[in-house]
């Protein structure tokens, strides 16, 4: 059979032939060129950097709002460079996606009330901060709707009390009586309500996986480097000081962190200079792996950072008769909540366990809990909930600072350059980002500059002076 | 000349054969006493017009504040990387400090060679150590990018410069620079004898750097470890400004045309660096500029060919290498404590070290030509032999220095003041090597101001 094409020529010779070869061999070339990307040894991509200025340890909303905040606050192009460490792409385990995505003012902290506010201002004008070129805008969908504390015989002072810090901060938060509380809302049954607290403005609820995003993308389109791998360990050096009185000290300073690549053995050691610990539920073990926690009794070295994962469970219910457009986020004294969620009557109900926590090695939902305790105060609270089907329902973790209940901010006295921004226990969503710029501030500018949080500081923890929230449920 | 070299190549035994806790010990106080020993070369004798003569190796007023320089460094260099070394096997200690010591033979070979292709093979000896202590001991990935950079680029004018030697050996019958200084240069004004005067002299404006060839410079020292900065911004670059010297002996006439372009360029790349240093986040980075801008302002020195020119040209060369590796040492003193170059992450440490502040002070004051520091001189003397030769480059040398002064305030009031981080609560103080590093480098720099004779080349 011989190679000739239509023309008659020899196939060897014919143009086409020499085009490909002529392709082929300039491929050859290409790739063997000083610009080509190729090496003899096989980039991995997914790697993060060899050397990294600041890893943030967690992609949740607060790492992300750190990332976002320090690359804003750098005042000159790739000043810092920030790498985010997230083990996660999915975000299955993740509090911030699993979130019901309340915002509140209504704290008894001061500090409490003014990240809130700072937090909510930041959401109402988001565009403004995290709009990026040539992409659609954010639309955080932030119901208004307030948020409503009922308050029983007992507790009714405490709610007084807090109204008083709270206006005095500046929240719009209104008292109600019984009655004008069934005349605004005729579904709530008032049996049992002396007081009623109602958050006028900048309270409401919001979707935190847009928050998320938002933050990521603008963060990525600022030159934030991504990671999806676990931090297994840190290398450091140990520097060993005496105090005046004589005790041995050893202040530790991180030097790398190791990333270790998702099913895989490999890992990639980060040189940084700076570890920001915004690991949520998980920040405990990632302190561990310093050895934060693990010293003598009694030393600095031996307070642990006091952050565990506690399991909460959502439910969303679907009610054809139930409150309606106007619903508040209703907290009940007896511990149960609901928020209305989207416009086809459905909400979303939960409570805080009150004798045992669940089991935090899944996420697995216990159905039990709402047919025995929640649906039963739902129901006395809004009697048209009598009949609602559950349609479905998850868990989360909190970053559940069993302390004192309130987030740890600032780093650590013995290891230098590990920041906390973990254990908000439920209110980190609504916090993150003025914590994320607060953070920042500290990293950057020396110090706290908008909002002071050195009441946060990992120093209460040692001093063991809790900062409690003088809640009503 | 030989009671230098053979105490130099003594080194290696030295360094080979000491027990381990002893390297660094031995190996300093070796280097430093083939240093001090090295400032005999200043006893200069006016009637041969060299130092030590002999038929291959001889030092001329030009060439010893160089080769003492590459001598005095050395002891420094292995001062400065006593403590990032310290951590690795006792063979690649060894090996690292055999590396520093070959550089430092290599250097002295090249900066006594009397013949040209002598100097030329000692020039293109001195990459390799250089090569393999960035790709080596350098800290980053980019390091592989910056050797090939490095090499590249030198290699690219050094080619053309030793086809050009070669002709100029076919056409003179000699390289010595004892003969070459005679004869008498009648340069037709033909293209090829341009092309000769381009590739004669490209090598060095590459090694300088010249403003348009300098990108393998930043990422060079960037990626060094500090012994590789320091030696890569106090001495090699001055092979280039040291060769464009020797050669423009030859060039003859040709210069007074061609030199036109470099000229401009080099003026130009001191505002075009300078301007490049003010929004440098990273620490080394901007050293690093600096030093292009500094080299800028030689280049153009040396292309003027006055005598002024010429001896700005060598005293802001040895000033500036002084005054440069003490950044860097600086720099490195920095980053040993917070493992980063981030200008915005490692500021406001005056609070903190201030003894290392009273240094910075020092070393920036020195890099801004302040009165009455030799780095001062040196650029006076150029700005004025420039201006000499045509009014206009006033603007360029006059805004290029308020640049230089606004950078190294500017890296000075970054690094020192400010407000100091949260994550320096504890850290290392200063050790009393890296104060003696500091000295070093700066005391020197200081006694030159009381005898700048010893640096004022040939031509005062």
């Amino acid at each position: 059979k011989h190679n000739y094409n239509a023309h008659n020529i020899p196939t060897f010779l014919s143009m086409k032939y020499l085009e490909n070869q002529f392709k082929a061999f300039r491929e050859k070339t290409a790739e063997a060129m000083p610009s080509s990307d190729w090496t003899p040894f096989e980039i991995n991509r997914s790697l993060p950097p060899e050397r990294a200025d600041i890893v943030i340890v967690g992609g949740g909303v607060m790492g992300w709002s750190i990332a976002y905040w320090l690359k804003q606050k750098e005042k000159i192009r790739e000043g810092v460079r920030v790498l985010v460490v997230e083990r996660d792409p999915t975000y299955s385990q993740a509090s911030t996606v699993l979130s019901a995505g309340g915002i509140r003012q209504q704290f008894s902290l001061p500090e409490n009330i003014v990240l809130s506010i700072a937090s909510a201002d930041f959401m109402r004008n988001i565009n403004k901060h995290l709009s990026v070129l040539n992409e659609d805008p954010v639309d955080l969908q932030f119901n208004h709707s307030g948020y409503l504390f009922l308050a029983s015989e007992n507790v009714a002072q405490i709610m007084e009390e807090n109204y008083k810090t709270q206006r005095y901060v500046g929240a719009k938060v209104a008292l109600l009586s019984p009655t004008q509380l069934k005349e605004k809302f005729p579904w709530i049954n008032t049996d049992g309500i002396v007081l009623a607290s109602y958050g006028l403005e900048n309270e409401g609820w919001f979707d935190p996986w847009t928050l998320l995003n938002a933050f990521r993308r603008k963060a990525i389109s600022m030159g934030v480097y991504q990671c999806f791998g676990e931090v297994t360990g840190f290398k450091y050096t140990t520097n060993s000081m005496n105090t005046a009185e004589g005790n041995k000290l050893d202040f530790q300073r991180i030097k790398y962190a190791n990333v270790q690549m998702p099913n895989s053995l490999e890992y990639q050691p980060v040189e940084c200079a700076i570890v920001v610990n915004a690991a949520g539920a998980f920040s405990g073990k990632v302190a561990e792996m310093m050895g934060i926690g693990l010293g003598l009794k009694d030393t600095i070295a031996g307070v642990p950072l006091p952050v565990e994962p506690r399991k909460r469970f959502v439910y969303v219910v679907h009610c054809p008769d139930g409150p309606g457009l106007e619903t508040p986020f209703l907290i009940d004294y007896s511990g149960v909540y609901f928020r209305r969620e989207g416009l086809g009557g459905n909400y979303i109900a939960g409570m805080s366990p009150e004798e045992e926590e669940p089991d935090t090695s899944n996420l697995e939902v216990d159905h039990q809990f709402f047919q025995e305790k929640v649906w039963p105060r739902l129901a006395h609270r809004v009697p048209a909930f009598e009949n609602l089907k559950v349609k479905s329902a998850w868990a989360g973790f909190y970053d559940y600072n069993t302390f004192d209940q309130n987030g740890i901010v600032g780093n650590h006295p013995l290891v230098n350059n590990m920041f906390f921004a973990t254990g908000f226990s439920g209110h980190g969503l609504q916090h993150s980002p003025a914590v994320g710029r607060a953070i920042a501030e500290l990293i950057l500018d020396g110090g706290f500059q908008t909002l002071d949080l050195s009441a946060f500081s990992f120093q209460r923890i040692i001093t063991q002076e809790p900062m409690l929230e003088k809640n009503i449920v | 000349m030989l009671k230098i070299l053979i105490p130099t190549f003594m080194l290696f035994p030295t360094i080979w054969l000491v027990p381990g806790k002893w390297l660094w010990t031995a190996t300093t106080a070796h280097s430093l006493v083939v240093a001090s020993a090295s400032l005999s070369w200043f006893k200069w004798c006016s009637e041969t017009g060299w130092v030590a003569p002999n038929l291959y190796l001889a030092l001329d007023p030009l060439s010893f504040p160089l080769a003492v320089l590459a001598c005095w460094l050395v002891p420094l260099m292995i001062i400065a990387s006593q403590n990032h070394v310290a951590h690795e096997p006792l063979t690649r200690q060894r090996t690292y400090i055999s590396l520093l010591v070959s550089l430092q033979v290599f250097l002295i070979l090249a900066f006594s060679a009397m013949d040209i292709l002598t100097f030329y093979v000692m020039f293109e000896a001195t990459l390799i150590p250089t090569l393999i202590i960035i790709t080596r001991w350098g800290s980053q990935t980019e390091r592989l990018s910056a050797g090939t950079y490095f090499m590249f680029y030198t290699l690219l004018g050094s080619l053309p410069l030793l086809v050009a030697l070669l002709y100029l050996l076919n056409d003179t019958g000699t390289l010595s620079m004892h003969t070459l200084q005679y004869i008498q240069m009648t340069n037709p004004d033909t293209l090829g004898t341009m092309l000769w005067w381009v590739a004669c002299l490209l090598a060095f404006l590459v090694k300088m750097p010249l403003y348009g060839v300098h990108l393998w410079l930043p990422k060079a020292h960037v990626e060094a470890p500090v012994a590789g900065s320091m030696v890569l911004a106090a001495v090699l670059l001055k092979l280039g400004g040291y060769g464009m010297m020797r050669m423009m002996v030859v060039l003859g006439p040709l210069t007074k045309e061609m030199a036109y372009p470099f000229i401009i360029l080099a003026l130009w790349g001191i505002i075009m660096t300078g301007s490049i240093c003010l929004r440098q986040t990273d620490l080394k980075s901007l050293i690093a500029y600096s030093s292009v801008s500094h080299m800028g302002l030689v280049a153009s020195g040396i292309l003027i060919q006055t005598p002024w020119g010429f001896t700005g040209a060598i005293i802001l060369m040895v000033a500036h290498g002084l005054a440069s590796s003490a950044l860097f040492c600086l720099a490195n003193t920095s980053y040993e404590r917070t493992h980063s170059r981030t200008m915005l992450l490692t500021r406001g440490l005056q609070m903190i070290l201030p003894l290392m502040a009273a240094w910075w002070f020092l070393a920036n004051l020195a890099n801004l030509a302040l009165p009455p520091l030799p780095n001062l001189m040196g650029e006076l003397m150029i700005i004025v032999s420039v201006f000499n030769w045509s009014s206009w480059t006033i603007l360029l040398t006059g805004l290029g220095t308020l640049i230089t002064a606004s950078y190294s305030l500017h890296l000075f009031l970054t690094t020192q003041r400010g407000p100091t981080p949260q994550h320096f609560i504890s850290m290392d103080p200063s050790h009393t090597r890296e104060h003696l590093l500091m000295a070093l480098h700066l005391i020197p720099l200081l006694l030159l101001v009381l005898k700048p004779e010893l640096m004022w080349g040939w031509c005062f």
